[in-house]
């Protein structure tokens, strides 16, 4: 295991993992069935509504339940603006609309920001959970942009003149929507990397702190929340563009929930973390489903609570646990389950050798 | 006027159920910090006992009695074999862990019962009185005399019994309350058996109008999370004050605002809402939180 750990800091390896991982990306699709292609495309679309959640909650420690509705604005901009006739060139709506899906949904969350950003944990949470529960019924209403209730269903995206004879729609549509990942994944690296990213930990971590620091923790947190807001909207017009579908279901709280426990099962504050947290969304329902349909909840929610038990520090750090897991059977040589894994993700270095010495006197004593 | 008065009277009714639940959830925060999205869930399965029972043949006061003893084993055995690990851990993950449950609770029901919604039988009839031209249907004024008789139980616990003090010693304190010799883990798990009945209370009286269905609480989970952060987390009165306000605000503003209208009413608790928590974040009865750093 340390050795894994020495060969993970390696600039070489590093880069060759970042080779291995691209041409995947690049392979997959050729390959793979349609369907296998949409659900990549949906983890791509998760993994940067997750990403924002990701920085507002786990970089700058403000709860937020209200990210699908930023992922429905985004898809509902989109939807509206590749099928309205825009006095632009048509090679120039696809950008158009994605530049749009970012700013709009961004200033809604800058204002929105604005006032919540004055309060702090159970409060914001609540007014960030209505921003879906009044969004749906305000889809509804206003029919002529979004279709009401029914949804809205667009077929766009389609595979330029260029590529005819080697690549499918679907295939095209997986391209868009990695390539828009990467970028918004190598966006927000930078920024929980920079100036941003600290003075975001610092205000997690003490707003008192922070300000003594001359970080204004209230700047900061509106700041956070409008780029959650941002990579929200993105994610929703990735979400048309893999799905080209969508309606008020699209907002439900019942998204954002779950987003925010993808986020923690992935791994809070970590960049990693949110690509296993976008693959858990996705996937486990479907894999639950497969098992059997009837019980799809109930497996669902099983496997959160297992890996929940099993690694709380979201899946990212599954490696550490192993190895201290690993550490711990070769001190005792018998399998045994954690008794409390909360306290031991805290302090890692300290539980291991404690309890094999607890071991040896009970071992001792037998 | 009647129109009028009827309708705060029905609102009342629909906040009391909010109600009900709010103050389940103002109960776990208390003991243990946590906002429990379980909640709903847990009560919706508790639901699901008494209509079992109801349609095994038992009378519907002893089905109901029954999902209450149900509800309160379920919410301790929740607290000690599932949330315990998490309680002193991060956060954000023990919240996660109510999502967890909340997923696989409404599974669990989902599998005995299906999630068709079922009939269930109201306890207080279906007439309506006449009150001075004031039409007023007898389940509503049951369940606002139901959920202030809990209120007045809740306070006669807290206040006046030796295991109400204890309790509230636990919510203020753990260690201090663990360091005077107080159970402190029976407590907490007396605590979320208590919430978890009055979430049952909720289930059973919003059950005749919703039916019984595993989602049948989602919704009002929310409206009683909003009543329990707009009252105050720490205020049990203030979270029915919140709720009843909640309902009623909620009926008025459909009635009376055309642009609102029924589809666009839940949306206006939650935009007076937002007003109330930039005003006062606090909420309307809670204690300034002083940080200290």
């Amino acid at each position: 295991m340390d050795t894994l750990t020495r060969l993970s800091k390696n600039l070489a390896v590093r880069i060759g993992i970042g080779v291995v991982v691209a041409v995947v990306l690049v392979v997959a699709p050729l390959i793979s069935s349609k369907y296998v292609n949409y659900q990549l495309g949906l983890i791509a679309v998760f993994a940067v509504a997750i990403l924002g959640l990701n920085i507002v909650m786990g970089y700058a420690g403000q709860v937020s339940l209200g990210q699908s509705a930023f992922l429905g604005l985004g898809a509902y901009i989109a939807a509206y603006l590749v099928t309205a006739d825009l006095p632009i060139p048509p090679e120039l709506v696809v950008p158009v609309s994605l530049v749009l899906c970012a700013i709009i949904p961004a200033a809604v969350g800058l204002v929105v920001a604005l006032a919540a950003a004055r309060l702090r944990g159970l409060a914001l949470a609540m007014v960030t959970i209505a921003l879906p529960i009044i969004g749906i019924p305000l889809a509804k209403r206003f029919r002529e942009f979004t279709g009401g209730s029914q949804g809205t269903t667009v077929s766009w995206l389609r595979a330029p003149d260029w590529t005819e004879g080697f690549l499918e729609n679907d295939q095209w549509r997986y391209y868009v929507v990695v390539v828009i990942a990467v970028l918004m994944f190598v966006l927000a690296r930078n920024l929980v990397r920079g100036r941003m990213g600290r003075a975001f930990r610092i205000v997690k971590e003490n707003e008192a702190v922070a300000l003594a620091m001359g970080i204004s923790p209230y700047r900061y947190k509106v700041m956070a929340f409008t780029i959650a807001s941002l990579f929200g909207g993105v994610a929703g017009f990735m979400y048309l563009g893999i799905v080209q579908y969508t309606s008020p279901e699209t907002l439900s709280f019942h998204t954002s929930i779950n987003m925010v426990a993808a986020m923690v099962i992935g791994g809070s504050a970590s960049i990693l973390g949110t690509i296993f947290g976008a693959i858990y969304f996705v996937l486990v329902p479907t894999l639950a489903n497969e098992i059997d349909s009837s019980l799809t909840a109930l497996i669902s929610g099983a496997i959160l609570l297992a890996v929940l038990f099993l690694v709380p520090g979201g899946l990212v750090s599954l490696p550490r646990r192993i190895a201290q897991v690993a550490r711990r059977l070769g001190g005792r040589r018998a399998t045994a389950t954690p008794q409390n894994p909360s306290d031991e993700a805290r302090t890692p270095g300290t539980t291991a050798p404690e309890s094999t010495e607890k071991n040896k006197g009970k071992r001792q004593g037998q | 006027m009647a129109y009028f008065i009827q309708l705060v009277i029905e609102g009342l009714a629909t906040g009391s159920i909010y109600g009900a639940l709010a103050l389940a959830i103002v109960l776990v925060n208390r003991a243990t910090g946590l906002i429990n999205f379980a909640q709903g869930g847990m009560a919706v399965l508790s639901t699901f006992v008494a209509y079992a029972l109801y349609h095994a043949g038992a009378p519907l006061a002893l089905a109901i009695l029954g999902a209450v003893v149900f509800a309160f084993v379920l919410g301790a055995a929740i607290e000690r074999i599932i949330v315990r690990p998490f309680e002193r851990g991060d956060p954000d993950t023990a919240v996660v862990v109510t999502i967890g449950l909340f997923v696989l609770i409404g599974g669990v029901a989902a599998f005995f019962f299906g999630y068709e919604p079922r009939q269930f039988p109201s306890f207080f009839g279906l007439e309506t009185l006449d009150l001075g031209g004031v039409f007023v249907s007898v389940r509503s004024l049951g369940t606002i005399v139901v959920l202030a008789l809990v209120v007045a139980l809740l306070q006669l616990l807290f206040r006046g019994t030796k295991l109400g003090l204890a309790m509230r010693a636990v919510a203020d304190n753990p260690q201090s309350a663990s360091l005077s010799g107080l159970p402190v883990s029976r407590l907490l798990m007396i605590g979320w058996g208590l919430a978890s009945v009055l979430g049952v209370i909720a289930g059973v009286l919003v059950a005749p109008q919703l039916f019984v269905s595993p989602g049948m609480l989602d919704f009002v989970l929310v409206y009683a999370l909003a009543a329990a952060i707009l009252g105050g987390l720490d205020s049990p009165l203030g979270a029915v004050v919140a709720a009843w306000f909640i309902g009623v605000i909620e009926n008025l503003a459909g009635a009376y605002i055309d642009v609102i209208g029924n589809d666009l009413k839940i949306a206006v608790p939650f935009v007076v809402m937002i007003i109330i928590l930039i005003v006062r974040p606090q909420g309307l009865f809670g204690r300034k939180v002083v940080v200290r750093v």
